[in-house]
């Protein structure tokens, strides 16, 4: 039996102001930040990268001297800025991932589209935060990386560049920004898959498996096949510059691959979100 | 007010949930009931939006979940109390939840007080026992305010003080108007909380009644009469088309009320020591309407004591 007061509280209530995209950014920062593995694995990422550049060039400065006259020739101080970034991307397409997959496995998922039914937002605030988050990780971590390696090498008496030199800026910063593409695509897989395991897996197979059979397959292979694959079209034009392998394409060429990928995976994680049962 | 017409869910050949339709009134609790794997979860998540029905819809307040622009305002669930991440705190997730639902942050201090939490809220919700666990979803459920409450299982867990509390709690948030929709096993629990159920058993609507008419309709529903002159009264009441069965101490009377029993044998000057109304419980109701509709049902003990002597 509804009183007129409780008739009154009841339409107060409902009459609050509209979920908005907004609110749902914010949620999801709040699920970032009141988290502790999220500062150790971002953490990780970087220390475990800039300690790994340092070592790699503690050996090149200790071995150095053994080197053959060729070798010592083709010696490329600016290379050492890319020594650990396998590490990050791993650690941050990881991070992309588990930002969707935790929810499938403990099932705050379901709590998340009963927040917010307009599921895609869901989608789209994860890939934002992910995106900026990844980013900002991946150019602090290539940046140390890079000081690190060069103040190691300066240190063994080797040639050393710096961040003044255009060229080295170029490459610590599209290597940076370059970071977030497939943290994007772990986190559309794990919207795609529902699985931890299964969405890591794929991800990091995209990722690994061109570089491990770069060396195995002919050129047209390489020229005409592993060039359409998302790490090596944005490494098209974010390191070519600096890097010349068989699998770069024209830059503009390279933005469009990604631009296709990322529509294929985001378009299909979020066809699926709107029509899957959660 | 939540209204559930002709929907249908099908797993490819099975329907989980076969042309339900029934609806829940505001102002009363009203239960949800039936054996497991009866849909009664299934129902719940296609009310929410979570899963799509195959046919027929679903509304809440007149509109569909997916349609509702705050949610959170206008329906407060709890489906699966074990759904936050073990490591973050009670405040914390409620905190996250609440900015989802465009709520104000001053929303989880206050729900954590109704639900009694409040002490406990900056420890890690993976230190929660269950019955905390229940708390903490009932608290989100809470946060909107809303005026319907949907909740799978909520007793599930809770010692008898805490049954004993949100019962309470949902009978306040009935009488202030509010719908108020709960699952549960539990049926003597069931029985003092709710006012009306809704029971369905393979998908498929049972009954949608009162409990006081869902129980006297039962063939448990009987009169226990004792009289001295049990032996004249027992062929009045068979003649009027009464059950009766006579044990030592007393007649179990079925088919007439216990009123009508009265008024014979104050007729016939009938002395009558005992004349007793027993309402079926609703366990025995339940059993005897749900009997045949138990998908998966444990072997009897008398089946296992065979298999052993072969």
């Amino acid at each position: 039996m509804m009183t007129a007061a409780t008739l009154e509280h009841t339409t107060a209530t409902a009459q609050g102001r509209e979920v908005s995209f907004r609110d749902t950014l914010a949620s999801e920062w709040i699920k970032l930040k009141t988290l502790r593995s999220t500062y150790i694995t971002l953490g990780l990422g970087f220390s475990l990268s800039v300690a790994a550049t340092g070592l790699f060039a503690m050996a090149v400065g200790n071995t150095y001297d053994g080197w053959s006259e060729a070798q010592q020739a083709s010696f490329e101080p600016l290379m050492f800025a890319m020594v650990g970034n396998v590490i990050a991307l791993i650690v941050a397409t990881v991070f992309g991932v588990m930002t969707v997959s935790g929810e499938y496995a403990n099932g705050m998922v379901r709590q998340s589209m009963i927040a917010t039914p307009r599921r895609t937002r869901v989608l789209w605030s994860k890939v934002l935060l992910v995106f900026g988050i990844t980013t900002v990780l991946g150019l602090a971590t290539v940046t140390g990386m890079f000081l690190v390696g060069q103040a190691v090498l300066g240190a063994y008496g080797l040639p050393t560049t710096s961040l003044e030199d255009p060229d080295a800026l170029r490459l610590v910063i599209g290597l940076g920004a370059a970071t977030p593409l497939f943290p994007v695509i772990g986190l559309a897989l794990g919207f795609i898959l529902r699985s931890t395991a299964g969405a890591i897996t794929a991800a990091l197979a995209l990722l690994w498996l061109p570089l491990v059979f770069n060396d195995m397959l002919p050129a047209w292979a390489q020229e005409n096949i592993l060039t359409l694959l998302p790490g090596q079209a944005v490494d098209s034009f974010t390191i070519a510059h600096a890097v010349d392998v068989p699998t770069n394409s024209p830059p503009l060429v390279g933005v469009v691959l990604v631009i296709g990928w990322l529509t294929l995976f985001l378009g299909s994680a979020q066809l699926l979100l709107r029509r899957r049962d959660v | 007010m939540i209204e559930v017409q002709q929907l249908t869910k099908r797993y490819g050949d099975t329907a989980a949930v076969n042309d339900l339709s029934f609806t829940v009134q505001p102002g009363r609790v009203t239960g949800f009931l039936g054996p497991n794997g009866a849909g009664k979860s299934t129902t719940m998540r296609m009310i929410l939006g979570l899963d799509t029905p195959t046919s027929g819809e679903v509304l809440v307040n007149g509109r569909p979940y997916r349609g509702i622009t705050s949610p959170m305002r206008e329906i407060g669930a709890l489906l699966d109390p074990k759904a936050f991440h073990p490591k973050r705190t009670a405040y914390d997730h409620l905190r996250w939840i609440a900015r989802a639902g465009g709520l104000p942050r001053t929303r989880v201090d206050e729900v954590l007080d109704i639900v009694g939490l409040a002490d406990v809220a900056n420890r890690k919700a993976g230190e929660f026992s269950l019955g905390m666990a229940q708390r903490l979803g009932i608290a989100t459920a809470l946060l909107g305010d809303p005026p319907i409450l949907l909740l799978d299982e909520p007793v599930n867990g809770l010692d008898p003080e805490g049954i004993r509390w949100i019962r309470s709690l949902l009978q306040r948030l009935a009488r202030e108007g509010r719908t108020v929709f709960l699952s549960s096993h539990l049926m003597s629990e069931m029985e003092e909380t709710a006012e009306h159920i809704v029971v369905i058993g393979r998908g498929q609507l049972i009954a949608d009644a009162n409990i006081e008419d869902f129980t006297r309709n039962s063939t448990s529903s009987h009169v226990r009469v004792v009289s001295p002159r049990s032996s004249d009264l027992v062929p009045l009441l068979r003649q009027a088309g009464a059950a009766v069965v006579e044990a030592q101490e007393a007649l179990t009377v079925t088919g007439v009320e216990s009123g009508w029993i009265g008024r014979i044998a104050a007729e016939h000057g009938i002395e009558l020591h005992e004349l007793t109304p027993r309402r079926a419980s609703l366990e025995a109701a339940f059993m005897e309407l749900t009997g045949d509709s138990v998908e998966y049902r444990a072997t009897a003990a008398s089946t296992l004591e065979t298999m052993e002597v072969r």
